[in-house]
């Protein structure tokens, strides 16, 4: 079965009790795409992963992963997916390769061992050691070659490189531009903007179980938001620039240095300084970081 | 199912080791003894003296049985194997699903093209070739530790006793599944089911010196289990009636699991603590 978008879901709803973990989550991930879902701890990206692979059922909308629906026929979805959880747990009293012996067994032995060799060699992983005496890095790399392993269509990591240290984080984004070029998608999740800046084609910021923005990261850092430093002459009361449409108030010291954010355009600013003896004006434009702080801090202000 | 299969018996092949030593050097040890055991210098003056209802709340009607093959093997090894070995089939039975849930394990498991009736069946299909295992050496010992001694029992007389205790042991094993799958964790399903069993064991004492317990009694599983007088002769109404209350458990532990989100650190909740708020909520718009 072949699909335009490798995931799709309308309308997303997961509940666990009375706490709403996704509220009607609505994504696209195209076909061959490396896609990055963005967010903090709690917001709903390790619960969506897990909707698309049956391991939890949703509550409402709908989802479909390479074409099928996970809770239909998860078997289908399972075969062409690769999947890092975000924490790796595995048998520990097992060696890495006799591991990986039992994960190619449920695939069918459709394994080439060549490729995992390949795989652990270049992330300098050791396949004969028990993976109880492996550190947490050790523990990632072993999940990243478990789910690469197959070359699957698609690859859902929770957080890939949690855990590596540079070198090996660089190493892991390789592997995925890798495996993008032979027609893989990857949705992965993170908190770290530097790795979605870094290797994802479109990512969308995740926040309290909706998307609220979804774009390619240059479109994101383009976006309209400035950040102004005023410096006055004398102090003045910042709150009263506050107050003017799609600005808010990052920081200030006594009334004479003023960090302000700027959504939209610039005429409001500029008419409201107008009414203060400005000395000096510096006008940045963020990091995809300042952006997504920026997705939380508006959320705080509307929930205060 | 054949590579869960394979990797259940892999991950239970210590335990089978394991017990099956352990349960081989005790037939070593006890068939040594009961040569000996009639040859002790009032040994029967001893047990003689022991009040009836002591001897009978462990099963024991006649304690001149003992120096027989048959008793000997009713009164200390049969008698209560089903506790001992049961300690075994209530350990696989928590962890065969859940324990791996607690790990996180089945959380990677679940994300390979392998579907939960699959996994399910492989796993209960290990659990019961590690239980026959360990039966199967546990027999093997007594045949060779016999050698020699008094014991002189047939290949099938040795073996007979040990099938009721199998479908005792499956029952055990699939009822602590079950109960995994519903408890909130594998221990609290451990020490429920295993509590239990000490609980029947001990009433089933009891039932033999007060017949009002036989009733209730009925209603057990250690009741239908016949310990050492299956050396004689299965009462195969009683084996069959165990195993098809084991495939009762193990088809609602299928349906459980199909249906059961697999819970990872902080997701998922225990079903009666929601049935429980559920409650809470219903009597307070009641209110």
């Amino acid at each position: 079965m072949t699909a335009r978008f490798a995931i799709k879901t309308h309308g997303l709803i997961k509940n666990y009790g009375k706490v709403q973990a996704l509220r009607g989550l609505d994504l696209e991930v195209r076909q061959g795409e490396i896609f990055g879902f963005l967010g903090p701890n709690g917001a709903g990206k390790t619960t969506t992963i897990r909707c698309m692979l049956d391991l939890i059922r949703p509550n409402g909308g709908t989802l479909r992963v390479m074409g099928y629906d996970p809770q239909e026929d998860p078997v289908s979805v399972r075969s062409l997916v690769g999947y890092l959880p975000g924490e790796v747990s595995m048998e520990s009293n097992l060696r890495v390769e006799s591991q990986y012996r039992y994960l190619s067994d449920l695939r069918g032995n459709k394994i080439d061992w060549n490729f995992v060799r390949e795989l652990a060699h270049r992330l300098e992983l050791d396949m004969t050691l028990p993976i109880k005496n492996l550190s947490k890095g050790n523990k990632q790399k072993v999940g990243v070659v478990q789910a690469l392993m197959s070359r699957p269509k698609l690859l859902l990591m929770d957080e890939p490189t949690s855990g590596l240290d540079p070198l090996m984080q660089q190493e892991v984004y390789k592997l995925l531009r890798e495996a993008k070029a032979d027609g893989t998608t990857t949705f992965f999740s993170s908190h770290i903007i530097t790795e979605v800046e870094a290797i994802a084609d479109r990512v969308a910021i995740i926040r309290k179980g909706v998307i609220v923005e979804e774009a390619e990261p240059s479109q994101l850092l383009s976006m309209e938001m400035r950040r102004i430093h005023v410096r006055f002459k004398e102090p003045v009361n910042p709150s009263l620039l506050d107050q003017v449409d799609g600005i808010s108030l990052l920081s200030q010291r006594n009334g004479l240095f003023v960090t302000l954010q700027v959504e939209g355009e610039m005429d409001g600013i500029i008419k409201a300084l107008a009414a203060f003896p400005v000395v000096d004006i510096d006008v940045d434009k963020p990091t995809l970081e300042e952006i997504f702080l920026a997705y939380y801090a508006a959320d705080d202000k509307e929930t205060s | 199912m054949f590579a869960e299969f394979k990797h259940t018996l892999r991950k239970l092949r210590g335990q089978i080791i394991g017990w099956s030593i352990g349960l081989g050097l005790y037939a070593l040890m006890m068939a040594r003894l009961f040569d000996s055991i009639a040859e002790i210098e009032g040994f029967s003056e001893l047990i003689n003296s022991y009040p009836e209802d002591l001897m009978a709340m462990f099963g024991i009607n006649d304690m001149a049985l003992i120096t027989t093959p048959k008793g000997f093997l009713d009164i200390y090894y049969f008698g209560y194997m089903a506790i001992i070995i049961g300690i075994f089939a209530v350990g696989v039975g928590a962890g065969l699903l859940v324990g791996d849930e607690e790990k996180g394990i089945l959380d990677l498991v679940l994300s390979y093209p392998v579907s939960r009736v699959k996994l399910f069946l492989g796993r209960l299909l290990g659990l019961v070739t590690a239980t026959g295992m360990v039966m199967i050496l546990s027999w093997l010992s007594w045949v060779l530790s016999s050698i020699g001694t008094g014991l002189d029992l047939t290949l099938i007389e040795f073996l007979r006793p040990f099938i009721p205790l199998f479908a005792v042991l499956l029952f055990l094993g699939t009822f602590t599944t079950l109960l995994s799958l519903f408890l909130p964790s594998t221990r609290v399903a451990g020490m429920l089911s295993g509590g239990l069993l000490i609980a029947n064991f001990l009433l089933i004492g009891l039932s033999n010196i007060n017949e009002n317990l036989e009733a209730f009694v009925k209603f057990t599983p250690l009741y239908y289990y016949q310990g050492g007088d299956a050396i004689d002769n299965i009462n195969w109404e009683w084996f069959v009636g165990l195993l098809a209350v084991t495939a009762v458990f193990s088809i609602l532990a299928l349906w459980r699991f199909q249906r059961r989100e697999i819970r990872v650190g902080g997701e998922g909740s225990w079903e009666l603590s929601s049935l429980r708020l559920r409650l809470r909520l219903r009597q307070s718009k009641e209110a």
